[in-house]
């Protein structure tokens, strides 16, 4: 919504409603002390700087007042000119005339100024020397004035996160006295609590509003940057953009800004092919390089794709193996979105060979760290020859996030929906067992399956992912989440509802434990511990590969 | 990527050139809105450019650029003025600023003149 | 007027009247100590037979053990995070930590405190199965440890030193360092 156009005004506005206030405060002190240069430097100054600004965003009028009042106080400077009664009638007149014109930018119906004040301005700024001017009587046009301050304050981002933290405080507080609030059934705390939520629930998204920033204050920078880059690979390249007002959390934009960098980088030096061998190809001379942001559902989508080499499949499967990763059999039936998971593996991008055949892969773990860290999803679709497409899936805000509660073996457990795909009842007949682990068929699609509670509380050395028998009950409720492309049903004893919760990221020492994103409160006030999808993923994995070595 | 310093004490002129100079490519270290503050961060980022204003609330851009020239002789400024300067201008040429943009100005002018001082070493 | 010393013991930062049952008998014991001699103010607690002790300044309450969450996948001696005021803090069974062989619990209701540690880094709760004693002894009834406890490892060196009070012997640990780098190595791994 706030285009760059608007970011200039509302700035410009803010600070010539600052230099208005000063000028007045000023002014009125120059009328007790005449002769004080400091007052006088600083008039100047700021009508100086209100004649620049205004010139530069094309507001003529207020640029040609300040300018007429920055000679008067010019030649009073000099001394060329008397700070006379006359002439400070005037010179206040004209002030209140540039706050006149700053408060009616937007105002279509204003008219003109007072053209005898605007004379009797000339007539001060030109007939310098003569003391017999006439100046002309000026009908006072707005005898109540309106106080008015700034519409606009700046803020330090460090400021922000402080009332985003109060507020993730004061939202578990609030959870809990609405709990105690329906347990005890009394009416007033009733009313009392129920609107203590509403105030609660606009407070916080209030905050997280205060810290959104358009994604085009990022984007902007790209066209640039793909310029220069492209001209250092010899290659030529058309940068499409859009979603410039799509907003998001300014700490997330910040974190993923390196990120994106990185992966443009990539796609012109990787992806996108010489002019020359683009033609042989069949291809334009100029690559197609598209940048998008989206809103999706509560998320950010941003999109880069190219229409460049695309990545090689079996180039791919081959280092999946030479890095052993996987067997040779075990990589023929992978699917090939799985195939390009392996690319954001630690170990896999740093193989040179794979950067040359595919196209992609140096540094790709890092990018994925990033967007791990702000709980948000990257993956990759590609095509070869035809080219590669990137999509960071990222929340709009950091602290406040929808989850899924659930519970195994009395513990209470949430996992951020970002990561959630879909939930599944099935009966224990409908899981098989194979190669280990369990798996399920899922719409068509075969899942792996793991039992939480044995994934989390059997004793490593007593852990049998692949044993039906310990699962209790017939329906199973699964959790399908989904972390680099590779989905996985988390078993779990209970399933709760879906809420909002305000993740706590874990002290010292515990926060050296990746298994869990953070911890949250609930309204009842008991612990509910946040996995992180990504370390529950890695974690089965090891013991799946533990198993399969044996 | 070259590190630039903003000395300006309108906060929609910092804003206006640190756009346009980070859409460029440049990475604006630092931004300045008085003469003190002006001589700490040269000496605390090290830039490689700073730009300044000759007319600030504390000191003159003046007073600044010899300041800054005192500490570091090498540091390259590039002087923004208004129109009606032209004497301040060109007695800041001759204490070493390597050159000068006059406001209003375009995006144009502001990344020919960065480019240009930043290119002669 | 309280004397000087009293109001020091006051703005100690250790509420433990608040939270936990007086002591047996009644009040704190008071070393007969010579006047100038500087105190050591200790907090006294039961980890198996022997008794332990923490300095006051490094033990920020005393508390009845609140409800606890395991935390799987965690070292033996994390038993779990709760919440203590707000804050989620970790909950360490020192007498796992050290391998100490339990003794069945003496408090007939189940209750156990927690006694909140902050250190430098991370604040942790050290589970304790009886009300723990406040107790003050001059600082030249402390020894510091032997020197052959000293050399086992470098990780034992959170034994800070022995204190005799009436043919008692408490263990002084120095909770600053029951958490070595390679415990917290353990708990990510």
């Amino acid at each position: 919504m706030k285009s760059r156009e608007q970011e200039y005004k509302e700035i410009f506005i803010a600070e010539a409603l600052e230099y208005f206030d000063a000028l007045n405060r000023h002014i009125s002190d120059l009328e007790k002390r005449p002769q004080e240069d400091k007052l006088l430097a600083e008039i100047f100054r700021l009508l100086h700087n209100l004649k620049a600004n205004a010139k530069a965003i094309g507001y003529l009028r207020i640029s040609d007042v300040s300018h007429k009042l920055e000679t008067a106080f010019s030649l009073i400077r000099n001394k060329e000119l008397q700070f006379s009664d006359e002439i400070v009638t005037v010179l206040f007149e004209g002030v209140d005339l540039l706050g006149e014109l700053i408060h009616n930018i937007d105002n279509e119906n204003y008219g003109e100024p007072d053209p005898v004040l605007l004379r009797n301005l000339d007539i001060i700024v030109d007939n310098l020397s003569d003391s017999t001017i006439e100046l002309a009587k000026v009908q006072r046009y707005n005898p109540t004035k309106n106080l008015s301050l700034s519409e606009l304050v700046y803020i330090q981002i460090k400021k922000l996160d402080h009332l985003l933290n109060l507020v993730g405080e004061l939202v578990i507080d609030r959870d809990r006295i609405l709990s105690i609030s329906r347990e005890l059934g009394n009416d007033e705390l009733k009313s009392v609590s129920s609107h203590l939520n509403r105030i609660t629930e606009e407070l916080q998204y209030s905050i997280m509003d205060a810290r959104l920033v358009s994604i085009g204050s990022l984007f902007n920078k790209f066209p640039r940057i793909v310029r220069d880059i492209a001209i250092a690979e010899k290659k030529e390249v058309d940068l499409a953009l859009s979603g410039h007002d799509i907003q998001i959390d300014r700490n997330i934009l910040q974190i993923i800004t390196d990120s994106l960098l990185h992966l443009v980088r990539n796609a012109i030096t990787h992806g996108i092919e010489k002019p020359e061998q683009r033609e042989k190809k069949g291809k334009s001379r100029t690559g197609k390089l598209s940048l998008v942001a989206r809103n999706d559902r509560e998320n950010v989508q941003i999109q880069l794709s190219d229409d460049g080499n695309g990545i090689d499949l079996v180039q791919v499967r081959k280092a999946i193996v030479e890095r052993n990763f996987l067997s040779t059999a075990a990589v023929e039936h992978l699917p090939p979105t799985e195939v390009l998971s392996y690319l954001f593996e630690p170990g896999f991008s740093l193989a040179k060979e794979v950067t040359e055949f595919s196209g992609r892969g140096v540094g790709l773990d890092v990018v994925k760290n990033a967007v791990d860290a702000i709980g948000g999803r990257i993956w990759v679709e590609s095509e070869k020859g035809l080219g590669t497409t990137f999509i960071l899936q990222l929340p709009t805000s950091i602290a406040v996030k929808g989850a899924l509660l659930f519970e195994v073996d009395s513990i209470f457990y949430a996992i951020p929906l970002i990561h959630t795909e879909q939930v599944v009842a099935m009966e224990v007949s409908e899981l098989h067992e194979v190669g280990g682990v369990l798996v399920a068929d899922v719409f068509g699609e075969t899942i792996t399956v793991v039992y939480l509670h044995e994934l989390l509380n059997v004793k490593e050395r007593e852990m049998n992912l692949g044993d039906k028998s310990r699962l209790k009950g017939l329906v199973q409720n699964i959790i399908i989440v989904s972390y680099n492309n590779r989905k996985l049903g988390l078993i779990v004893d209970k399933l709760y509802r879906q809420q909002d919760i305000v993740v706590k990221p874990l002290s010292k020492p515990l926060d050296a434990i990746d298994l869990y994103g953070g911890v949250t409160l609930l309204g009842s006030g008991n612990v509910c511990l946040v996995l992180d999808v990504p370390a529950v993923t890695r974690y089965f994995i090891s013991r799946r590969q533990l198993v399969a070595a044996e | 990527m070259k590190r630039i310093l903003i000395v300006d004490d309108s906060f929609y002129m910092r804003t206006m050139l640190k756009n346009m100079l980070s859409d460029a490519g440049y990475e604006v270290v630092g931004e300045a809105p008085n003469g003190q503050t002006a001589l700490e961060l040269a000496k605390e980022l090290k830039p490689d450019l700073i730009t300044l204003d000759v007319i600030l609330p504390d000191n003159t851009g003046l007073d600044v650029l010899k300041g800054i020239k005192a500490e570091q002789p090498d540091m390259k400024v590039v002087i923004v003025s208004a129109v009606g300067q032209e004497v301040i201008v060109n007695e800041a040429m001759e204490y070493g600023a390597l050159s000068y943009i006059v406001k209003p100005f375009s995006e144009e002018k502001v990344l020919e003149v960065v480019s240009q001082v930043l290119k002669e070493e | 007027m309280p004397s000087k010393k009293n109001t020091a013991a006051q703005a100690a930062p250790v509420p433990v009247e608040e939270n936990t049952p007086a002591p047996a008998n009644g009040k704190e014991q008071q070393e007969k100590s010579k006047a100038n001699e500087p105190l050591l103010h200790l907090i006294v607690f039961k980890l198996g037979a022997e008794y332990y002790g923490i300095k006051i300044e490094q033990v920020k309450e005393v508390t009845v053990t609140p409800s606890i969450t395991r935390m799987p996948r965690t070292p033996d001696f994390v038993k779990g995070v709760a919440n203590i005021r707000g804050d989620i803090i970790a909950i360490m069974d020192l007498e796992e930590r050290f391998g100490i062989k339990p003794v069945p619990a003496s408090s007939e209701n189940g209750i156990t405190y927690t006694l909140v540690i902050e250190a430098k880094e991370y604040s942790i709760g050290v589970v304790v199965k009886e009300v723990p004693q406040s107790l003050n002894l001059s600082v030249s009834k402390m020894d510091k440890a032997p020197s052959f406890l000293q050399d086992i490892a470098v990780q034992e060196n959170y034994i800070e030193g022995l204190a005799k009070v009436d043919n008692r012997l408490i263990i002084v640990l120095d909770m600053y360092k029951i958490l070595s780098g390679d415990e917290i190595k353990q708990l990510s791994s």
